[in-house]
């Protein structure tokens, strides 16, 4: 069984249980009293990681840091159809890496600036924070507003979301706790409804559903 | 504070953000808008700011009829933007005041076009005839230094840009190829750069031109940016959120009378939908918009003939562009189905009131069961395609005569999953299946009923016997064949007016509050709708409708001023 140290309000440990529920992997949550405990620097959290991070999973005693890492990991293990994480295609492994590395810019900008304004992270610089995420939503607004001009409804090629998907996602959508607003960025907003409406989608403190999808005729006709 | 900008149409999105079932989020001058397209194409333009605790709309939900606040579920309806449920007070119809605030919209040259006091016509594109609409570029630079900066655009060899009049900028290079750039004004630094180019173009080539304008226009946003943060900060914009809109002025003017016919409306169709039935369907003669209705409301029609008689909206949710009605050949009609059915054509334009709800439909229960007898049909059919819209689960059981009698198939086969239909029964026949049908009460089940009398009184009496409460059986009858009896006199004291009137033999009590000048709303005064209910404070009521339930009528809360009186000297009304 797949133990989850989890934190109800942390974007990072939302990806994990986002991409469980996807894949209907069961797993238990050990609650880490993140804020105000700090539990995830007691001496006893740091020997399960010295980063003093979170997430980190348990699973049958292979013990993981990083949200990103963990993501590739539980795609790797427990996706038998291979779509999350395509290890078979070298062209879209590239590009699934590449944008795995862009959600880890999201978590240092849109995350920090959360964290400034939301849990009193008060030595953050919050307008470096901010604008650093405004210019990462910009690059991916584009290039979501061209994937979706060539039929694609995903950030990575293909017809399936995969973990970029996953890892870009709750720090985007919790933009706004840390003031930055997604008005200028329709392209991203689209793609966070098409997002919520993948089956197995579940929300967190903050998130909160999509209705229901058009019906496919009636979204051609018009 | 307002501008001449205010009274400019002016772009602020694309065409294609706005797909079906998506709430785009945009600012003009200061002010937020949620921006969505219902499923009937009609794009509307709204105030961000649910009404009960002021959350962005922008986060709710479009179901494609109506749009849903994410906070407490306060429903808005297409078009019109009126209230049409509120989750927290499932039983009862929410006030016609609640109303947001929308702005004009008007889709053209792949942009969607907004003005918060809009006038005239969007500005001519000529020579833009066949175009690609360009991907938006927000920017953080005020609006007249980004117009200065666009004339340098250049896409092109040999490109020179003019500012037009309306303030959008046109750059034409030497090949001909020609972009019109649209400056819209978010905020005091805040503003997007859309654009259409005057070509055409298809796949591959269509990417790729839109490509190179994002780029080009990427890179002249770096250098204004740069030069931009080097200026003075400007103050952000304010803009006030008005108390009410215009909708919301046009609320009926109080009248001595009561029975108002504030709205002309022009019969586009008229159909025969069934053996003896016709259905009318009723647009308004400027706009495309009618007063918000909710399921289970109904309109008074006045009828050439002076006539005034009572119709339910057959409305699905969001439909608020027509109203239709059913209409049913009355064998003892008294002038008003005869009217209809023989003197009313298409193109006619009728007085009719705004809708009023006095048969509200809860959303909250588990499982609704609808019964209706003949034209009963019509409330019913509006309360069951909004449960369908929003996926709840109902049964609908419609009994008639034979097939022919079946009115609004369409519109029922929106819902044939849950529609079963009775035909030719008898009436013991018809108790037999409502014993089935209503043989299981429960918690959060409710049954809604609506036909002719005696299949009404059988409806009841079967969910009683069966166990059903009486705040879980909702009905309305079409009209009261009580005999009514107006033989006392009494006296009236009306607590918060702090008056005392006496009622005549002969003079219902509606008659004696008009003629002292008592405004009191009514429809059709036979004690079949509840619009003219009124609070009882003291006093024993002798009921004389057919309106409130057996438990009501025995609590003695409530009248019907248009036929009941007191049993009593003296009431004590709550007015």
């Amino acid at each position: 069984m797949i133990t989850l140290y989890d934190y109800e309000l942390s974007g990072n440990c939302y990806k994990l249980r986002l991409l469980m529920s996807f894949l209907g992997v069961e797993f238990e949550t050990e609650k880490i009293d993140f804020y105000p405990g700090l539990q995830h620097k007691s001496e006893e959290f740091l020997k399960l990681n010295p980063l003093g991070q979170l997430p980190v999973i348990d699973d049958d005693g292979l013990v993981l840091r990083d949200a990103q890492a963990i993501l590739v990991y539980l795609a790797s293990k427990y996706d038998s159809s291979g779509q999350w994480y395509p290890t078979g295609d070298p062209a879209l492994l590239g590009q699934v890496s590449q944008w795995l590395a862009f959600a880890d810019g999201i978590t240092g900008t849109a995350s920090a600036a959360r964290l400034h304004d939301s849990l009193l992270y008060r030595h953050l610089d919050i307008d470096s924070a901010r604008a650093g995420a405004h210019n990462l939503f910009r690059i991916l607004d584009e290039h979501l507003y061209f994937a979706e001009l060539d039929g694609q409804d995903w950030i990575c090629p293909g017809d399936h979301p995969t973990v970029a998907d996953i890892a870009c996602f709750p720090y985007i959508m919790l933009s706004e706790d840390g003031g930055i607003p997604r008005m200028d960025y329709p392209a991203i907003r689209r793609w966070c409804d098409r997002f919520k409406r993948i089956s197995g989608f579940v929300v967190m403190s903050g998130v909160f559903p999509a209705g229901p999808a058009p019906a496919k005729e009636a979204e051609q006709a018009a | 504070m307002t501008t001449e900008l205010h009274s400019q149409w002016i772009p602020i999105a694309s065409s294609s953000d706005l797909p079906l079932r998506h709430v785009y989020q945009a600012k003009l001058l200061g002010r937020e808008f949620a921006v969505w397209r219902a499923d009937d194409g009609y794009v509307n333009i709204w105030e961000n700011r649910c009404l009960h605790r002021g959350v962005r709309l922008s986060i709710g939900i479009n179901d494609g009829r109506e749009l849903k606040c994410q906070y407490h579920g306060w429903r808005y309806a297409n078009r019109t933007a009126g209230c049409t449920y509120i989750p927290a007070h499932p039983a009862d119809a929410p006030a016609r005041t609640i109303c947001n605030n929308t702005y004009p919209a008007q889709e053209a040259h792949g942009l969607v076009w907004c003005g918060e006091q809009a006038v005239g016509e969007i500005p001519a594109l000529d020579g833009f005839e066949t175009a690609t609409t360009l991907r938006p570029i927000p920017i953080n630079a005020p609006r007249d230094f980004v117009i200065e900066a666009l004339t340098c655009y250049s896409m092109a060899d040999g490109c020179a840009g003019l500012v037009n009049e309306d303030g959008s900028v046109t750059v034409t290079a030497g090949d001909g190829s020609a972009v019109r750039l649209f400056v819209q004004p978010c905020d005091s630094n805040h503003s997007v750069i859309r654009g259409v180019v005057n070509r055409a173009a298809q796949g591959a080539d269509h990417i790729a031109l839109l490509r190179t304008h994002s780029q080009a226009l990427s890179a002249l946003r770096r250098k204004i940016e740069a030069q931009a943060a080097q200026l003075e900060a400007l103050e952000p914009m304010s803009a006030p959120i008005g108390r009410v809109a215009e909708d919301l002025v046009d609320i009926p003017a109080a009248s001595t009378d009561g029975r108002n016919a504030d709205l002309r409306v022009q019969v586009a169709a008229k159909e025969r939908t069934a053996e003896g039935i016709v259905s009318l369907r009723l647009e308004p003669l400027t706009g495309s918009r009618l007063p918000t209705f909710q399921p289970g409301a109904h309109i008074d029609v006045h009828l050439q003939n002076g006539l005034v008689r009572q119709y339910s909206l057959t409305n699905g949710p969001g439909e608020t562009d027509h109203y239709t009605i059913g209409v049913k050949r009355e064998p003892d009609s008294r002038g008003g189905s005869t009217a209809i059915h023989d003197s009313v054509q298409k193109g006619d334009v009728l007085a009719i009131s705004v809708p009023r709800n006095n048969f509200p439909l809860r959303r909250d229960a588990v499982n609704t069961i609808f019964v209706a007898g003949g034209i009963g049909v019509t409330p019913l059919l509006s309360m069951a395609r909004t449960l369908n819209s929003q996926n709840l689960g109902f049964e609908f059981h419609y009994f008639v005569q034979s097939d022919e009698h079946v009115a609004f198939k369409q519109a029922i086969g929106e819902f044939e999953q849950a529609a079963s239909l009775h035909k030719g029964l008898s009436p013991d026949e018809t108790v037999a299946v409502l014993r089935k049908v209503l043989a299981e009460p429960g918690h959060a089940r409710h049954i809604y009923i609506c036909g002719p009398g005696p299949m009404l009184e059988a409806a009841r009496q079967v969910a009683s016997n069966c166990g059903w409460s009486d705040e879980a059986v909702h009905f309305e009858y079409f009209k009261n064949t009580v005999e009514l009896d107006d033989s006392n006199s009494f006296e009236i004291d009306l607590a918060r007016s702090a008056v005392t009137l006496t009622v005549p033999a002969g003079q219902t009590i509606l008659e004696v509050l008009r003629e002292n000048g008592i405004n009191m709303g009514s429809s059709c005064e036979q004690g079949a709708c509840g619009t003219c209910r009124c609070g009882v404070i003291e006093g024993d009521v002798l009921h004389q409708d057919v309106y409130l339930s057996d438990s009501e009528k025995a609590e003695g809360k409530s009248i019907m001023t248009c036929v009941s009186r007191a049993k009593s000297d003296r009431l004590i009304l709550d007015i």
